[in-house]
Protein backbone atom coordinates (compact mmCIF):
# COMPACT_ATOMS: atom_id res chain seq x y z
CA UNK A 1 0.00 0.00 0.00
CA UNK A 2 1.11 3.08 -0.65
CA UNK A 3 0.50 6.76 0.97
CA UNK A 4 -3.05 8.59 -0.23
CA UNK A 5 -6.69 7.88 0.20
CA UNK A 6 -8.94 5.71 -1.97
CA UNK A 7 -12.65 6.76 -2.00
CA UNK A 8 -14.82 3.30 -1.45
CA UNK A 9 -18.52 2.42 -2.08
CA UNK A 10 -20.30 3.22 1.67
CA UNK A 11 -23.05 1.00 0.63
CA UNK A 12 -20.87 -1.85 -0.23
CA UNK A 13 -19.11 -1.90 3.07
CA UNK A 14 -22.36 -0.77 5.13
CA UNK A 15 -24.12 -4.58 3.58
CA UNK A 16 -20.89 -6.22 4.14
CA UNK A 17 -20.42 -4.45 7.96
CA UNK A 18 -24.42 -5.67 8.28
CA UNK A 19 -23.78 -8.65 7.68
CA UNK A 20 -20.64 -9.43 9.95
CA UNK A 21 -23.02 -7.68 12.69
CA UNK A 22 -25.49 -10.84 11.79
CA UNK A 23 -23.44 -13.38 11.78
CA UNK A 24 -21.71 -12.43 14.97
CA UNK A 25 -25.28 -12.46 16.67
CA UNK A 26 -25.86 -15.62 14.83
CA UNK A 27 -23.19 -17.91 15.18
CA UNK A 28 -23.09 -18.79 18.64
CA UNK A 29 -26.42 -19.93 18.00
CA UNK A 30 -25.68 -22.28 15.68
CA UNK A 31 -24.87 -26.22 16.80
CA UNK A 32 -21.51 -26.29 17.21
CA UNK A 33 -20.92 -22.67 17.55
CA UNK A 34 -19.04 -22.45 14.14
CA UNK A 35 -15.81 -19.89 13.42
CA UNK A 36 -13.53 -19.33 10.43
CA UNK A 37 -10.27 -21.21 10.90
CA UNK A 38 -7.23 -19.57 9.79
CA UNK A 39 -5.56 -21.39 6.87
CA UNK A 40 -1.96 -19.46 7.49
CA UNK A 41 -2.15 -20.76 11.34
CA UNK A 42 -2.95 -24.48 10.23
CA UNK A 43 -0.21 -24.66 7.79
CA UNK A 44 2.19 -22.70 9.34
CA UNK A 45 1.32 -21.93 13.13
CA UNK A 46 1.66 -18.34 12.70
CA UNK A 47 -1.34 -16.43 12.76
CA UNK A 48 -2.32 -13.67 10.17
CA UNK A 49 -3.59 -10.08 11.10
CA UNK A 50 -7.37 -11.18 11.14
CA UNK A 51 -6.67 -14.40 13.38
CA UNK A 52 -9.25 -13.61 16.56
CA UNK A 53 -11.64 -11.19 14.67
CA UNK A 54 -14.37 -13.63 14.77
CA UNK A 55 -14.56 -14.14 18.27
CA UNK A 56 -13.86 -10.34 18.93
CA UNK A 57 -16.71 -8.93 17.31
CA UNK A 58 -18.68 -11.87 18.31
CA UNK A 59 -17.48 -11.12 21.44
CA UNK A 60 -18.23 -7.36 21.23
CA UNK A 61 -21.73 -7.62 19.82
CA UNK A 62 -22.74 -9.66 23.03
CA UNK A 63 -21.21 -7.02 25.41
CA UNK A 64 -17.81 -8.95 26.73
CA UNK A 65 -15.59 -6.32 25.78
CA UNK A 66 -12.48 -7.86 27.81
CA UNK A 67 -12.63 -10.91 25.88
CA UNK A 68 -12.79 -8.77 22.65
CA UNK A 69 -9.60 -7.16 23.54
CA UNK A 70 -8.37 -10.19 24.47
CA UNK A 71 -8.48 -11.83 20.94
CA UNK A 72 -8.19 -9.03 18.82
CA UNK A 73 -8.73 -5.23 19.81
CA UNK A 74 -9.65 -4.43 16.18
CA UNK A 75 -12.70 -6.58 16.48
CA UNK A 76 -14.14 -3.59 18.70
CA UNK A 77 -13.14 -0.94 16.21
CA UNK A 78 -14.20 -2.62 13.29
CA UNK A 79 -18.18 -3.47 15.61
CA UNK A 80 -18.21 0.46 16.19
CA UNK A 81 -17.11 1.00 12.62
CA UNK A 82 -19.92 -1.02 11.30
CA UNK A 83 -22.59 0.13 13.64
CA UNK A 84 -21.35 4.02 12.84
CA UNK A 85 -21.44 3.16 8.84
CA UNK A 86 -25.50 1.83 9.36
CA UNK A 87 -26.43 5.33 11.38
CA UNK A 88 -24.57 7.87 10.18
CA UNK A 89 -25.59 6.08 6.41
CA UNK A 90 -22.12 8.60 5.08
CA UNK A 91 -23.06 9.37 1.10
CA UNK A 92 -18.77 9.19 0.28
CA UNK A 93 -16.48 7.29 2.31
CA UNK A 94 -12.64 8.06 2.00
CA UNK A 95 -10.30 5.89 3.68
CA UNK A 96 -6.72 6.68 3.97
CA UNK A 97 -4.37 3.84 3.00
CA UNK A 98 -1.82 4.52 5.55
CA UNK A 99 -3.98 4.20 8.42
CA UNK A 100 -5.21 0.75 6.88
CA UNK A 101 -1.82 -0.12 6.45
CA UNK A 102 -0.89 0.44 10.21
CA UNK A 103 -4.43 -1.23 11.54
CA UNK A 104 -3.57 -4.45 9.60
CA UNK A 105 0.57 -3.92 10.62
CA UNK A 106 -0.54 -3.28 14.26
CA UNK A 107 -3.47 -6.19 14.33
CA UNK A 108 -0.38 -8.56 12.86
CA UNK A 109 2.00 -7.80 15.68
CA UNK A 110 -0.62 -8.09 18.41
CA UNK A 111 -1.56 -11.96 17.46
CA UNK A 112 1.63 -12.42 16.57
CA UNK A 113 2.19 -11.66 20.50
CA UNK A 114 -0.53 -13.50 21.27
CA UNK A 115 0.09 -16.94 19.92
CA UNK A 116 3.98 -15.99 21.53
CA UNK A 117 5.64 -15.59 18.11
CA UNK A 118 7.54 -12.98 18.95
CA UNK B 1 -0.35 38.27 -11.02
CA UNK B 2 0.87 35.34 -9.21
CA UNK B 3 -0.83 31.64 -8.94
CA UNK B 4 -0.75 29.04 -6.80
CA UNK B 5 0.07 25.76 -7.62
CA UNK B 6 -2.35 22.94 -6.03
CA UNK B 7 -1.12 19.36 -6.09
CA UNK B 8 -3.99 17.36 -7.62
CA UNK B 9 -6.00 15.58 -4.97
CA UNK B 10 -5.20 11.72 -4.22
CA UNK B 11 -8.77 10.43 -3.62
CA UNK B 12 -10.05 8.16 -6.42
CA UNK B 13 -12.07 5.30 -7.35
CA UNK B 14 -11.82 2.76 -10.21
CA UNK B 15 -10.86 3.60 -13.33
CA UNK B 16 -14.26 1.93 -14.93
CA UNK B 17 -17.22 -0.32 -13.84
CA UNK B 18 -16.03 -2.92 -11.39
CA UNK B 19 -17.84 -6.15 -9.94
CA UNK B 20 -19.48 -5.81 -6.25
CA UNK B 21 -18.32 -7.53 -3.67
CA UNK B 22 -21.70 -9.29 -3.43
CA UNK B 23 -21.69 -10.22 -6.96
CA UNK B 24 -18.67 -11.83 -6.64
CA UNK B 25 -19.78 -13.46 -3.43
CA UNK B 26 -22.48 -14.78 -5.17
CA UNK B 27 -20.07 -16.22 -8.15
CA UNK B 28 -17.60 -17.90 -6.09
CA UNK B 29 -20.79 -19.59 -3.96
CA UNK B 30 -22.36 -21.03 -6.86
CA UNK B 31 -18.76 -22.24 -7.88
CA UNK B 32 -18.03 -23.44 -4.64
CA UNK B 33 -21.24 -25.91 -4.87
CA UNK B 34 -20.25 -26.96 -8.02
CA UNK B 35 -17.02 -27.75 -7.62
CA UNK B 36 -17.19 -29.28 -4.10
CA UNK B 37 -20.50 -31.47 -5.58
CA UNK B 38 -17.65 -32.81 -8.03
CA UNK B 39 -15.19 -33.09 -4.94
CA UNK B 40 -17.61 -35.12 -3.06
CA UNK B 41 -18.39 -37.56 -6.21
CA UNK B 42 -14.95 -38.21 -6.12
CA UNK B 43 -14.04 -39.29 -3.17
CA UNK B 44 -16.36 -41.18 -2.34
CA UNK B 45 -15.52 -43.58 -5.73
CA UNK B 46 -11.75 -43.67 -5.72
CA UNK B 47 -11.33 -42.21 -2.17
CA UNK B 48 -7.94 -40.18 -1.63
CA UNK B 49 -7.04 -40.34 -5.15
CA UNK B 50 -10.02 -38.37 -5.67
CA UNK B 51 -9.19 -35.19 -3.63
CA UNK B 52 -6.00 -34.76 -5.56
CA UNK B 53 -7.97 -35.22 -8.93
CA UNK B 54 -10.60 -32.41 -6.94
CA UNK B 55 -7.71 -30.14 -6.85
CA UNK B 56 -6.66 -31.15 -10.99
CA UNK B 57 -10.56 -30.18 -11.96
CA UNK B 58 -10.63 -27.24 -10.17
CA UNK B 59 -7.83 -26.04 -11.54
CA UNK B 60 -8.88 -26.97 -14.97
CA UNK B 61 -13.06 -25.34 -14.15
CA UNK B 62 -11.65 -22.31 -13.20
CA UNK B 63 -8.35 -21.86 -15.54
CA UNK B 64 -10.15 -23.07 -19.11
CA UNK B 65 -13.65 -20.84 -18.27
CA UNK B 66 -11.82 -17.71 -16.56
CA UNK B 67 -8.56 -18.10 -18.83
CA UNK B 68 -11.21 -18.65 -22.28
CA UNK B 69 -12.91 -16.18 -24.35
CA UNK B 70 -15.92 -14.81 -22.06
CA UNK B 71 -14.21 -15.10 -18.48
CA UNK B 72 -16.63 -16.61 -17.11
CA UNK B 73 -16.86 -19.44 -14.78
CA UNK B 74 -20.65 -20.54 -14.29
CA UNK B 75 -20.92 -19.01 -11.47
CA UNK B 76 -20.11 -15.64 -12.77
CA UNK B 77 -22.18 -16.19 -15.77
CA UNK B 78 -24.91 -15.98 -13.32
CA UNK B 79 -24.05 -12.95 -11.70
CA UNK B 80 -23.16 -11.74 -15.02
CA UNK B 81 -19.46 -10.29 -14.29
CA UNK B 82 -16.32 -11.64 -15.93
CA UNK B 83 -11.88 -11.64 -15.46
CA UNK B 84 -10.82 -8.97 -17.68
CA UNK B 85 -7.03 -8.42 -18.54
CA UNK B 86 -6.65 -4.65 -16.06
CA UNK B 87 -3.87 -3.52 -19.05
CA UNK B 88 -4.79 -4.57 -22.55
CA UNK B 89 -8.65 -5.63 -22.03
CA UNK B 90 -10.18 -8.87 -23.31
CA UNK B 91 -9.59 -12.10 -21.89
CA UNK B 92 -6.43 -12.88 -19.38
CA UNK B 93 -5.95 -16.52 -21.45
CA UNK B 94 -5.36 -19.87 -20.00
CA UNK B 95 -1.74 -19.36 -18.55
CA UNK B 96 -2.83 -16.45 -16.68
CA UNK B 97 -6.08 -18.16 -15.57
CA UNK B 98 -3.77 -20.96 -14.18
CA UNK B 99 -2.00 -18.56 -12.32
CA UNK B 100 -5.29 -17.42 -11.20
CA UNK B 101 -6.76 -20.23 -9.44
CA UNK B 102 -3.34 -20.55 -7.66
CA UNK B 103 -2.75 -16.95 -6.45
CA UNK B 104 -6.77 -17.47 -4.99
CA UNK B 105 -5.33 -19.63 -2.67
CA UNK B 106 -2.86 -17.32 -1.47
CA UNK B 107 -5.74 -14.71 -0.91
CA UNK B 108 -7.48 -17.36 1.28
CA UNK B 109 -4.22 -18.19 3.41
CA UNK B 110 -4.53 -15.20 5.88
CA UNK B 111 -8.25 -15.55 6.89
CA UNK B 112 -8.95 -14.50 3.08
CA UNK B 113 -7.95 -11.18 3.82
CA UNK B 114 -7.19 -11.32 -0.12
CA UNK B 115 -10.47 -11.61 -0.60
CA UNK B 116 -11.51 -8.80 1.58
CA UNK B 117 -8.72 -6.79 0.04
CA UNK B 118 -11.13 -5.87 -2.50
CA UNK B 119 -13.63 -3.62 -0.48
CA UNK B 120 -11.34 -1.05 -0.27
CA UNK B 121 -8.78 -1.45 -3.09
CA UNK B 122 -8.72 1.53 -5.60
CA UNK B 123 -9.55 -1.01 -8.86
CA UNK B 124 -11.46 -3.19 -6.59
CA UNK B 125 -9.20 -6.17 -7.15
CA UNK B 126 -8.45 -8.82 -4.81
CA UNK B 127 -4.75 -10.12 -4.32
CA UNK B 128 -5.28 -12.91 -7.06
CA UNK B 129 -6.62 -9.85 -9.55
CA UNK B 130 -3.34 -7.93 -8.87
CA UNK B 131 -1.00 -11.28 -9.35
CA UNK B 132 -2.34 -11.64 -12.41
CA UNK B 133 -3.16 -7.98 -13.45
CA UNK B 134 -6.88 -8.63 -14.31
CA UNK B 135 -10.17 -7.22 -13.01
CA UNK B 136 -14.05 -8.53 -12.65
CA UNK B 137 -16.27 -6.05 -14.46
CA UNK B 138 -19.73 -6.54 -15.26
CA UNK B 139 -21.11 -7.84 -18.61
CA UNK B 140 -22.87 -4.86 -19.48
CA UNK B 141 -20.19 -2.50 -19.31
CA UNK B 142 -17.65 -4.84 -20.98
CA UNK B 143 -19.56 -7.29 -23.14
CA UNK B 144 -18.71 -10.88 -24.42
CA UNK B 145 -17.52 -10.39 -28.01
Amino acid sequence: MTGGSVEVEPRELRSVGAAMLGLAFLLPALPGHPGLPCPLRMLTGIPCPLCGMTTSVEDTVHGHVVGAAAANPAGIALTAVAVALLVTRPARLVLSRLALAAALAGMWAFELHRFGVV
Amino acid sequence: MTSTYSPPPTISGPSGPRAGFWQRFAAAFIDGIIIGVVDVVLRLAIGTAGSLLGIVVGLAYFAYLEGGPSGQTLGKRALGIRVYDFTHGGPIGYGRGVGRYFARWLSAIPCFLGYFWMLWDKEKQCWHDKLVTDVVVPVSAYPVR
